[in-house]
């Protein structure tokens, strides 16, 4: 609006915001190129300058990386894109890193022409884009892509996504959050817009990730599988992601050809729209998870116990076993009996200095094999010593 | 111009009168001014950046004398301040750094940067005289009301309409258009009637009449490019026919930068019956605009491409068109009588004025026109004919770059713009490394001309659109980032 405008240009001068002006700029009016910005698919922070730029300049674009980066759960990206991830964060300059970019869309396999049409064109990008996604023949859990592009630099983006997807199970690819894009050192918009070519590309290589999942778990249901396909209702597990004593649901990540994955989703690391957003394009998706056979016959919250006691040396611990408050739900339903919801409190040293979702992060780690066998949920309370009070 | 102000203090610009009092002397290369105006600036050759902070700027006086004493430069004497370097410091966001880089603003075919002096008086408007127009009685809504109207004086002068109730204010040139369409359209068109429009055309030109043929059972009907990739006027004289109602072009090409004769366009279009719509989007911001003159029918502009606010532009139809139009968007402004079946309506202009208008940024636009005016048209035009020439010859010594459009030469001008494509690199890499390495800020896609980008041959391009605050050193500056941009993803590939 004018007024606004013409008020935030008195405070332009020498406080005005370089880097992280371009999300400030993006909501105001007068932005010269609204589609420019949004649409273009990448863009970097450059190494600070010699230029004579006064304090506040340097200072804010720091903060806004910081802010940008912590809400990131690591736990949520697949392996191979964590090493693309670390890959980028190793090379700091600017240009280098675009270089990095192109070579990474130079591997990339050329996609064959017949994809090359309105089914696998990703909508919102100035350059043409194509995705498809197909399962993996030596693996049927896992979905693998291919894309390619005329511009470079998206062919880039995409690359870093279809090598970094790759390979996984969909539910996995499906909770991948596109803000993984800044630890790699890329000032990508995330506004979710028509224009947004990145987000748009991952969004797409999720639904049709999701898509393969859903026929392929069709084909196995008209076979007839028996009890042990879970029948998930992702709309109740949606909400009890969003419990406000920090439920977090069980994450896993595809480590091989047997590996199972569960429902839900972790919430912290996602900012509130982001989960909105995912509530309605996941209500949309069917989200059918089968459960391998291998369910666990009784014993759990003691091997937890066990595990949790191994890795924390807790000054505290606790592990109950709520999954009677969750037998309606859905997902319960076919898997044997109970033991797949637990509530953990636990305090440790190890959790000191630690953020929130490094402390998630290592009792998930320690209870991997419970999470690849049925373990679904876990709400977690993680505190350190000198946190926690007295009780 | 009505004489509307009765009030103590009217809506001022300050920052006008210097600047034209600067200007004129500095285009008839007097060597005085110039003194003045280096004093008055400390920006030397390169472009300004954010550590002069902007305030200090904007110390022009009205005075000559109130000039500190004048500052000698180490360049050549015979070397005059651009339009370029004069104007730039009236607009604060060129002052600032994006990605470690000075701003190197380039996209103003997309939307036009705001002096000063628009900004005041919008935030005058809101700070002192907010009101609500047309209705009530009280002191601040007879002086908004009064500001507005003279705003559309100066819309109606500047374009010099007749009346000028033959002014309407709307959202921007893409209401306007849809305004004809529903309007006039609607209420004109008959199955087998034909609309003329170029390939050229913004999708605002198009969209709406493909929507209105389709209500109507009218046809469209599309003229061409010739080799040099300008419309072809053979051929839209060729398809003219007593079955054309209304011919849509535009005056100025937003991606090719050519110029049409929109006078021999009406002459012909006329002959066969036919109105002429025109979007002058990329004209009235740059060159002196007559309606009259040249005899259209409706004409088309936005606020934001000429130094105005967005939210506002203008529509300019014949008295006796519009007066014959119904509305177009119903509701208050636009009635005369309401009853419960049915309502009058008021004349034109505000019978297309439906709702609270966009009253402080109309009040902007005039405040845009005032300060254009201060430039002069004439100047601004000059100008930029420079600049079109230098960036064109400019791109030209880059290899492997394609630009679109007509050569300019004695006869054809080009606008100060250039769509392009290099070889082997897509348009979106390219402004993309531009903006995060240069701080260059271009344009990149098919600019609301797809069908034009399909007659060319290709689905994107890009586009740097300069104007009159731009420098030949901002061209420099781009010149060389995009050799630079080009080397990067040659040796990448």
């Amino acid at each position: 609006m004018s007024s606004l405008s013409s008020s935030s240009l008195r405070i332009l001068s020498p406080k005005f915001p370089s880097k992280p002006s371009c999300f400030l700029w993006k909501s105001l009016s007068f932005l010269p190129s609204r589609s420019l910005l949004l649409s273009s698919p990448i863009s970097f922070q450059p190494l600070p300058r010699s230029s004579p730029l006064p304090q506040p300049l340097r200072a804010q674009p720091q903060q806004r990386e910081e802010e940008q980066t912590a809400g990131v759960d690591l736990s949520l990206l697949p392996p191979k894109l964590r090493d693309i991830i670390v890959l980028f964060q190793s090379v700091s300059e600017p240009k280098a890193k675009y270089q990095q970019l192109l070579h990474y869309g130079a591997r990339l396999p050329p996609l064959d022409p017949a994809f090359k049409n309105e089914e696998h064109r990703v909508r919102g990008c100035v350059s043409q884009v194509w995705v498809r996604a197909f399962i993996d023949p030596e693996d049927a859990a896992a979905v693998r892509f291919e894309a390619d592009s005329d511009s470079v630099l998206t062919k880039g983006l995409a690359a870093l996504l279809v090598l970094g997807l790759s390979g996984s199970p969909a539910p996995v690819i499906a909770r991948v959050p596109p803000d993984f894009v800044h630890l790699l050192g890329l000032r990508q918009s995330l506004t979710p817009s028509r224009n947004n070519g990145f987000l748009n590309m991952l969004k797409l290589m999720q639904q049709k990730a999701l898509q393969l999942h859903a026929d392929a778990a069709d084909f196995k249901d008209s076979e007839a599988l028996g009890p042990d396909r879970l029948d998930t209702n992702t709309k109740d597990e949606f909400f009890e992601g969003k419990d406000p004593i920090l439920g977090g649901k069980a994450n896993e990540m595809s480590t091989g050809p047997d590996s199972v994955v569960n429902g839900g989703r972790n919430s912290p690391g996602y900012h509130a729209s982001e989960v909105e957003e995912r509530l309605e394009e996941d209500r949309d998706a069917v989200d059918m998870t089968p459960i391998s056979p291998q369910a666990a016959s009784g014993g759990r919250r003691e091997r937890m116990i066990e595990r949790l006691e191994r890795g924390l040396c807790p000054v505290s611990l606790e592990v109950e076993d709520i999954s009677h408050l969750h037998a309606s739900h859905a997902a319960v339903r076919g898997s044997a009996g109970g033991e797949t919801h637990f509530n953990v409190r636990v305090i440790s040293r190890e959790f000191e200095g630690k953020s929130l979702v490094k402390r998630h992060r290592l009792i998930y780690e320690l209870l991997q094999e419970e999470l690849q066998s049925g373990l679904h949920a876990l709400s977690i309370d993680a505190k350190a010593p000198s946190e926690a009070q007295s009780s | 111009m009505a004489a509307l102000c009765h009030f103590p203090s009217a809506p001022s610009s300050p920052r006008l009168f210097p600047l034209s009092r600067l200007l004129s002397p500095v285009s008839r290369a007097s060597k005085q001014p110039q003194h003045l105006l280096l004093a008055a600036s400390p920006i030397e050759n390169s472009i300004p950046n954010a550590s002069t902070a902007g305030s200090r700027l904007r110390c022009f006086s009205s005075s000559p004398n109130a000039a500190a004493s004048p500052v000698t430069l180490p360049s050549d004497e015979r070397e005059s301040r651009s339009l370029g370097d004069i104007t730039r410091p009236d607009f604060p966001i060129l002052r600032q750094v994006v990605n470690g880089f000075n701003l190197v603003y380039l996209d103003n075919a997309a939307t036009s940067q705001k002096p000063s002096a628009v900004l005041d008086v919008l935030n005058e408007y809101y700070e002192t005289y907010n009101s609500n127009v047309h209705r009530g009685v009280h002191y601040l809504s007879a002086k908004a009301t009064d500001a507005y109207e003279e705003a559309r004086t100066k819309v109606a002068t500047f374009v010099n309409a007749m009346d000028r109730r033959e002014i309407v204010f709307t959202r921007n040139a893409t209401e306007a258009i849809n305004l004809v369409a529903y309007s006039w359209g609607l209420s004109n068109l008959r199955s087998g009637d034909e609309i003329l429009l170029t390939v050229a055309e913004h999708h605002s030109a198009i969209v709406p009449w493909q929507i209105v043929a389709k209500k109507t059972g009218a046809i469209l009907k599309y003229v061409g490019l010739t080799k040099e990739e300008v419309p072809d006027l053979d051929l839209l004289k060729g398809l003219l026919s007593k079955n054309t109602k209304l011919v849509v072009t535009h005056h100025v090409s937003n991606v090719l930068g050519s110029v049409l004769p929109i006078d021999d366009i009406v002459v012909w279009s006329h002959n066969v019956g036919a109105k002429v719509l025109v979007d002058a989007c990329q004209s009235v911001p740059h060159m002196i605009v007559d309606v009259q003159k040249l005899g259209v029918d409706f004409l088309v502009a936005s606020s934001h491409k000429m130094c105005g606010p967005t939210g506002v532009g203008f529509l300019y139809g014949k008295i006796e068109l519009l007066s014959s139009m119904p509305p177009f968007l119903g509701g208050g402004e636009m009635i005369s009588d309401v009853f419960q079946d049915y309502s009058t309506y008021a004349e034109p202009p505000s019978r297309f004025e439906a709702g609270t208008p966009a009253i402080g940024e109309a009040i902007g636009l005039g405040a845009a026109i005032d300060y254009l005016s201060s430039i002069s048209m004439q100047t601004i035009h000059n100008y930029e004919v420079e600049l079109s020439n230098y960036l064109y010859h400019s791109l030209c010594s880059v290899p492997n770059l394609h630009i679109y459009g007509p050569a300019p030469s004695e006869t054809v001008h080009r606008a100060a713009l250039c769509s392009f494509n290099v070889e082997k690199i897509h348009p979106t890499d390219i402004a993309t490394f531009l903006d995060e390495q240069h701080g260059v800020a271009i344009r990149s896609g098919h600019h609301c001309a797809q069908p034009l980008h399909r007659a060319l041959g290709v689905t994107s391009s890009a586009r740097a659109s300069l104007y009159f605050y731009n420098t030949k050193e901002e061209v420099d500056a781009f010149t060389q980032a995009l050799k630079d941009t080009i080397d990067f993803f040659t040796s990448a590939l």
